[in-house]
């Protein structure tokens, strides 16, 4: 009986933490929001950009775009808020639109067209996937784990440099 | 009179006492008091460092004191939960999961590596009985080259690790330093207050003080009394009904499991993670703390883990500046601060071994005169 009462614990304790766990992988999901303020086409009909957007984050403008500009903001969670203040036309008056969007648990990196946007268009039209496009970097030397060949890891300094400040 | 020579030798006797029982601590009160008028800094600077460091070193620090409760001494197996927290935060930068939810799932994937490498540590611990610290040392080393292979060979192509930021560019294996910007200082920042300047990590602290209540909490639980008696006498415990071997193996994993939560913390403090050295020394700085506060081999309690990293932590901010002003050079103050932390654990160990043999030399003498006596009467 006392047997089976610690193993029922063990497994209760296994599965709540399975549970926080699987929580904090969503609520804590980061995405890199890109906002493309870039005229596009859409079932043969295009919507052209405003002359100026500000992006809000978080009450912080993130981006200040003109045409064919790009900003980006980091973001946690799957229901992203942002604000954007449009101005139309050089010397307009600017106005003020709140705008959610749900944002993919898959993608790290989401682009959302702000014209598409604007125009209420669905949202495979306004939201795409960042894809990094692979460059070429120089090998990098392969870790050491302490052996270097100055004078200061002679007397055991070795880990300070990659604590960098303990 | 002759009662205030009395109150007053006794008063000496007192000091001498206090002094005898706490040189080293004594010591290092002594060197900061002399560095930091020299090293020039404003007390609100070193306050605001010294809140930092206590928030990001005090949770590494108090998951020595388990093992030592149960008499297997200063654990340098700590190393192994500090691994096993750093793959926690890899897999987390490699899923991209920011914020304190990071940091909390970091710590949740490092129980289960924790717990299989505790129980190991235990085990072998278990066998080497009356040499754990070296053999925990000696562990650490191992433990480490498993660690490498994991991460540099096999975190890739058999653990699969999505992003090319945090792999290196040959395709397997991580980066140096993976960086952990999304979390960085993310508990520390919620919930902290600004006074006067200094910085207070209230939720950090909060953390720290919850994990001294539990021990507070489980000194008096079966489990802690149980450990108590295995730290004072084995065979004795053993006679009372007590399983020495598991009772040990559970505070290696005790240990184990909050040396990972500790890694977390203070990486998440520090915002990126050396991936190769970050655990390297970890073992040594926390255990030359707990011993700069007083601590010895067999006996710590939570007031020497905080005398500790205020004392080792203030040497560590002042001596580099105090080795610039005194000579000129600032790598002489780099080299004090290392040295000093390898001499006071030297210096602890040789008077702790000092101390034990005085003990039972005074009670072999203590015997010995006794038994004369008992001979003299018969």
């Amino acid at each position: 009986m006392n047997k089976k009462k610690t193993i029922l614990i063990r497994v209760l304790a296994v599965v709540v933490l399975l549970v926080i766990a699987a929580a904090m992988m969503v609520i804590g999901r980061g995405h890199t929001v890109y906002f493309d303020n870039v005229a596009m086409e859409y079932e043969g009909k295009t919507y052209a950009n405003p002359y100026r957007v500000d992006v809000y984050v978080k009450e912080e403008r993130a981006a200040k775009l003109k045409a064919d500009e790009r900003g980006m903001a980091s973001w946690m969670g799957a229901n992203f808020k942002m604000t954007l203040e449009i101005t139309e036309n050089k010397g307009d008056e600017p106005t003020t639109k709140e705008f959610k969007v749900k944002l993919p648990q898959s993608m790290d990196g989401v682009i959302i067209n702000i014209p598409a946007l604007l125009a209420d268009l669905p949202e495979e039209a306004y939201l795409s996937e960042f894809v990094q496009t692979i460059v070429e970097e120089p090998e990098e030397e392969e870790p050491s784990d302490t052996e270097t060949d100055t004078p200061v890891d002679d007397l055991g300094t070795d880990g300070f440099e990659g604590l960098g400040d303990i | 009179m002759k009662n205030n020579t009395t109150t007053q030798m006794s008063f000496g006797k007192k000091l001498r006492r206090f002094l005898s029982d706490n040189p080293v601590p004594i010591m290092f009160i002594i060197i900061c008091a002399v560095c930091i008028p020299v090293s020039g800094f404003s007390p609100g600077y070193l306050l605001n460092e010294i809140m930092t460091r206590m928030g990001r070193n005090t949770f590494l620090i108090l998951c020595l004191l388990i093992p030592i409760m149960a008499g297997m001494g200063l654990n340098f197996g700590m190393t192994l939960g500090a691994m096993a927290g750093e793959i926690g935060l890899i897999f987390v930068a490699d899923w991209q999961i920011y914020g304190i939810p990071g940091v909390v799932l970091a710590m949740i994937i490092s129980i289960p590596i924790s717990i299989v490498l505790g129980i190991f540590c235990g085990k072998v611990l278990n066998m080497a009985k009356g040499r754990e610290m070296i053999t925990s040392y000696i562990i650490s080393f191992f433990i480490n080259g498993v660690y490498q292979l994991v991460v540099l060979y096999m975190m890739g192509p058999i653990i699969p690790i999505k992003h090319s930021s945090i792999r290196l560019p040959r395709g397997y294996g991580i980066r140096n330093t993976v960086s952990l910007l999304n979390m960085r200082q993310c508990l520390d920042n919620l919930m902290s207050i600004t006074i006067k300047g200094v910085k207070i990590p209230v939720l950090t602290f909060i953390i720290v003080g919850v994990l001294c209540l539990f021990f507070v909490w489980f000194k008096k639980t079966k489990l802690g009394q149980d450990m108590r008696a295995v730290g004072q006498d084995m065979e004795v415990a053993r006679d009372a009904g007590i399983n020495v071997e598991r009772t040990r193996i559970i505070s290696i994993v005790m240990s184990t499991v909050l040396a990972g939560f500790g890694m977390v913390i203070y990486i998440q403090n520090m915002g990126n993670l050396p991936t190769y050295t970050a655990h390297s020394q970890i073992g040594m700085f926390c255990i030359a703390a707990l011993l700069i506060g007083g601590a010895s081999v067999d006996h710590a309690s939570i007031k020497n883990v905080f005398l500790g990293v205020i004392l080792f932590h203030l040497m560590f901010i002042v001596a580099p500046s105090t080795g610039t002003k005194i000579t000129g050079d600032s790598m002489i103050g780099e080299y004090f601060r290392v040295f000093v932390s390898y001499g006071v654990i030297t210096v602890a160990l040789t008077m702790y071994e000092t101390k034990k043999r005085r003990i039972k030399s005074r009670a072999g003498q203590q015997l010995k005169a006794d038994q004369k006596g008992d001979e003299a009467d018969e």
